[in-house]
């Protein structure tokens, strides 16, 4: 079936200028979308794709120029157009979803205050004189549409008073406001739950099949490209490295970058995926009826009963989504929080002076190294604490910049001189210079690209291995700690509702939340997607966070 | 996604250094005003060799010379006493650059280690240190250092006392609300956790995230000072006659005023082109280092 063209770009190249330099982030960037095809951009940190969307919407920043090609919107260059044409064209020939709800939004003003905003202008533009209360029944229509039922509640509601899926919605409904033919979607589910984002992407598919819309989705998750797209175009340095319908590429990609990718992405299901040996040592960690309640009086339970038994030199996995405790118990079992009620041991001889037996990796390695401090002053610290001195101390430096494979060279360097990957390995080896029992893994990939992921994953059991150390690592992703961690326990609300060996949990998982985080991964083949966990209904309406209403 | 990500690998191996440089390099406000600040120091430093009249600074008078305009012997002409104002002027400039370095070569310090303290430990201290600085900052500035140079004699000095009472609680202030800021960050934690005690974590993991503000801040309180040193030598509680200083010359001249304007408009001018020149570099600095004033 041959369908009109509705979004062309030709042979598209910009420049970035900065610092008397200029560098091509794009090289040559054609492709097409056709009317109610939905097409994935997808590509790594750097890779160009998101300055592709910017120079469709026209919103590049003033150090770009563009220096070949052209953009072609339904057979017009939008490059030629003034800049009021361009304009006219945001809401009606495509619409925008940006990546996170919570700061798309002015805190200060109600729901309805924003999308009466958008409406207003666009009608004005449009030349059409509209009442307040006119609009206000054509915002609850629109609202209706992307589920939020109670759209009078949601209208007069303000941004923090909803839930995060909740906004995305609004989003995505100020986006249909004026039915585009084209819907732009920059990461329309990362900031979000699992099982959020899986809901998100269920209602942008419903949503362009019924309204014929075509989709434009940017993304860096292979399983996100799988659910909502016909046709994919990889990118890679501001190249493209192949197109081709999504079926293809996830399953016989032509070229070895897209196989580097797909390789990356930790399987959930089948042959690729990793068991993790048990540990038949002794316990380390033992927590029994641990309970956190923060604030005096009807404080927040954050922490429910929690019973728990780390082994040592086992990889254990406190999976949960956002607000469900997992980060609490971490912090008590690194003495940070104490708990309300509860016992929590750890046994281990008691360290010396100025060493702990407890250490963290945090998840976003761009926050949790100063970025005033070169890689030498990070690592010294600690090892001064210990009182390691001259040239024991040097040697001990060079060891620990081995241990996470980066170059000696790399002790002079400041932080922003560093690859996210790079800086992550930096907050390993500050993490182990001290030589901890135990090290808590909080998201310590959720911040970095799949590859880099990967790489990351693979020095940490290596480390393990060398070191004899216990890993606790906190996530949300689910297939990555299907390959990674010997033993998994699933947090929601405060409490552990599902324990066990990760291959057991995975094969036969016993409580319907866990099965509900589970089938709301996004995974890149359709083997994978059969073997999910089937979850009702009912099950979903009892244990997920509402997004609807 | 943030275009910053995309230009942050390309950008990498590029020194801090040489991309401050560059900001600054193509800030026009910045390097104005950086001209401006050297044009003054050099003239206030080489003050005795680069002006005609040295000897103007003391208590000379020549009638003879009285109320002379502007012209090329007397650049900016004579006061009442026949004094050149051009090399009183001059002399005046070093008096403000004194009463600045003294009143921020204190206040800054003072104001920064309290600040950090205050946002770092928080608790009973941070009640305590943020308690006084309000106390402070609800008395207004210049019937405070009135008061305080009523008490002790008008001299520099003291003029320098009583500015620097009250200045240290801006950047109390200030640096307060930076310190408290990123003592939550996680690599303040990390460092915590590392072993690091309160004295390396205040002044070596917070205090270099803090002097790009401190700087700015800095750099704009000068030409505040220099204003309002002025004001008090204007009211008469700066500095003692017969050394030369800006704010005092405005005030003998105003008695002139309109005939000999250059007896105000000279030493008035002085005071806009080191305030223009402190507060051009703050912003560029602003500018550079992309903090919040």
């Amino acid at each position: 079936m041959m369908r009109d063209t509705l979004l062309s770009v030709e042979n598209l190249s910009v420049d970035f200028t900065s610092y008397g330099r200029t560098r091509q982030v794009l090289r040559d960037v054609s492709f097409a979308v056709a009317a109610g095809e939905r097409v994935a951009l997808i590509g790594e940190t750097g890779s160009g794709k998101s300055v592709t969307a910017k120079a469709i919407i026209g919103t590049l920043p003033r150090n770009a120029t563009i220096r070949t090609g052209q953009i072609l919107v339904e057979g017009r260059n939008v490059l030629d157009l003034p800049r009021a044409g361009r304009e006219a064209l945001k809401g009606t020939a495509f619409s925008l979803i940006m990546q996170d709800p919570l700061s798309s939004f002015n805190p200060v003003f109600r729901i309805g205050t924003h999308l009466d905003d958008v409406m207003r202008f666009a009608d004005r533009r449009n030349g059409i004189a509209t009442s307040r209360a006119e609009r206000r029944s054509r915002i609850a229509a629109v609202l209706r549409r992307v589920q939020l039922a109670d759209a009078e509640r949601v209208m007069n509601a303000y941004p923090f008073e909803l839930s995060g899926g909740m906004r995305q919605r609004v989003l995505i409904g100020l986006a249909l406001l004026h039915q585009p033919k084209l819907l732009i979607a920059d990461e329309p589910g990362t900031a979000l739950d699992v099982t959020t984002q899986d809901e998100i992407l269920n209602l942008i598919n419903s949503l362009v099949s019924e309204e014929n819309m075509a989709l434009l989705m940017i993304t860096h998750n292979l399983g996100v490209v799988r659910k909502v797209s016909d046709r994919v175009v990889v990118m890679h340095h501001g190249d493209i490295v192949e197109t081709g319908p999504c079926r293809t590429i996830l399953s016989e990609p032509a070229k070895d970058y897209t196989r580097a990718l797909l390789d990356a992405v930790p399987a959930l299901y089948g042959p690729r995926v990793i068991d993790m040996a048990q540990s038949d040592r002794a316990p380390i960690v033992r927590i029994s009826n641990l309970n956190k309640i923060y604030g005096r009086r009807n404080g927040y339970h954050a922490v429910r009963d929690v019973n728990l038994t780390l082994r040592e030199g086992e990889i254990f996995g406190l999976a949960g989504e956002s607000g469900s405790g997992k980060t609490t118990v971490a912090r008590m079992i690194m003495g940070l929080l104490r708990p309300t009620s509860g016992e929590l041991m750890i046994d281990a001889p008691a360290p010396a002076k100025g060493r702990r037996l407890t250490q963290i990796v945090y998840q976003n390695p761009g926050t949790s190294l100063n970025p005033k401090r070169t890689v030498r002053q990070t690592l010294t610290l600690p090892l001064k604490s210990i009182g390691m001195q001259g040239d024991a101390r040097e040697a001990r430096l060079i060891e620990l910049m081995g241990l996470v494979r980066l170059p000696q060279s790399y002790l002079a360097k400041y932080p922003h001189e560093l690859s996210g990957g790079q800086k992550q390995r930096v907050a390993i080896a500050r993490a182990l210079a001290a030589e901890p029992k135990i090290l808590i893994l909080d998201e310590p990939t959720a911040a970095l690209d799949v590859s880099v992921q990967k790489t990351v994953i693979e020095l940490l059991v290596q480390l393990r291995e060398e070191l004899g150390l216990t890993y606790l690592m906190i996530s949300h992703d689910l297939s990555l700690m299907r390959n990674f961690c010997s033993r998994i326990a699933v947090m929601l609300r405060g409490e552990i509702v599902e324990e066990g060996a990760t291959p057991a949990v995975f094969a036969a998982p016993s409580h319907p939340y866990t099965r509900a985080l589970i089938a709301a991964i996004p995974v890149v083949s359709d083997v994978e997607e059969r073997e999910k966990p089937v979850v009702t209904e009912e099950e979903r309406m009892r244990f997920l966070v509402k997004s609807t209403d | 996604m943030a275009d910053i990500k995309m230009l942050d690998p390309a950008d990498r191996g590029l020194s801090a250094g040489y991309m401050m440089w560059y900001r600054f390099s193509r800030n026009p406000a910045a390097v104005i005003g950086t001209l401006i600040l050297l044009s003054v120091v050099i003239l206030a430093v080489f003050a005795p060799w680069l002006t005609p009249y040295p000897k103007h600074v003391g208590s000379i008078v020549d009638f003879k010379a009285r109320h002379l305009p502007p012209d090329a012997g007397h650049w900016f002409g004579t006061d009442k006493a026949g004094r050149d104002i051009f090399s009183r002027t001059v002399f005046g400039l070093r008096v403000s650059l004194l009463l600045v370095l003294g009143v921020l070569g204190i206040s800054v310090p003072v104001g920064t280690v309290l600040g950090l303290i205050a946002g770092y430990v928080g608790g009973w201290t941070e009640r305590l240190i943020s308690g006084l600085t309000n106390v402070m900052l609800a008395m207004p500035p210049l019937v405070m250092a009135l008061a305080v140079s009523n008490l002790l004699e008008p001299t520099l000095m003291n003029a320098m006392i009583a500015i620097t009472l009250l200045w240290w609680t801006w950047h109390a202030r200030l640096i307060y609300s930076v310190s408290k800021s990123i003592a939550s960050e996680d690599y303040i934690e990390a460092a915590r956790l590392a072993g690091a005690g309160p004295f390396h974590i205040l002044f070596r993991e917070i205090l270099p995230n803090c002097v790009a503000v401190i700087s700015v801040k800095t750099t704009l309180d000068a030409a505040f000072v220099i204003l309002f040193g002025a004001t008090l030598s204007f009211l008469g509680f700066g500095v003692k006659p017969p050394t030369p200083d800006l704010g005092s010359m405005v005030a003998d001249g105003r008695q002139f005023m309109p005939d000999f304007w250059w007896e105000v408009l000279c030493p008035g001018a002085a005071v806009l082109y080191v305030t223009l020149g402190f507060n051009l570099l703050g912003d560029g600095l602003r500018d550079m280092f992309d903090v919040e004033g």
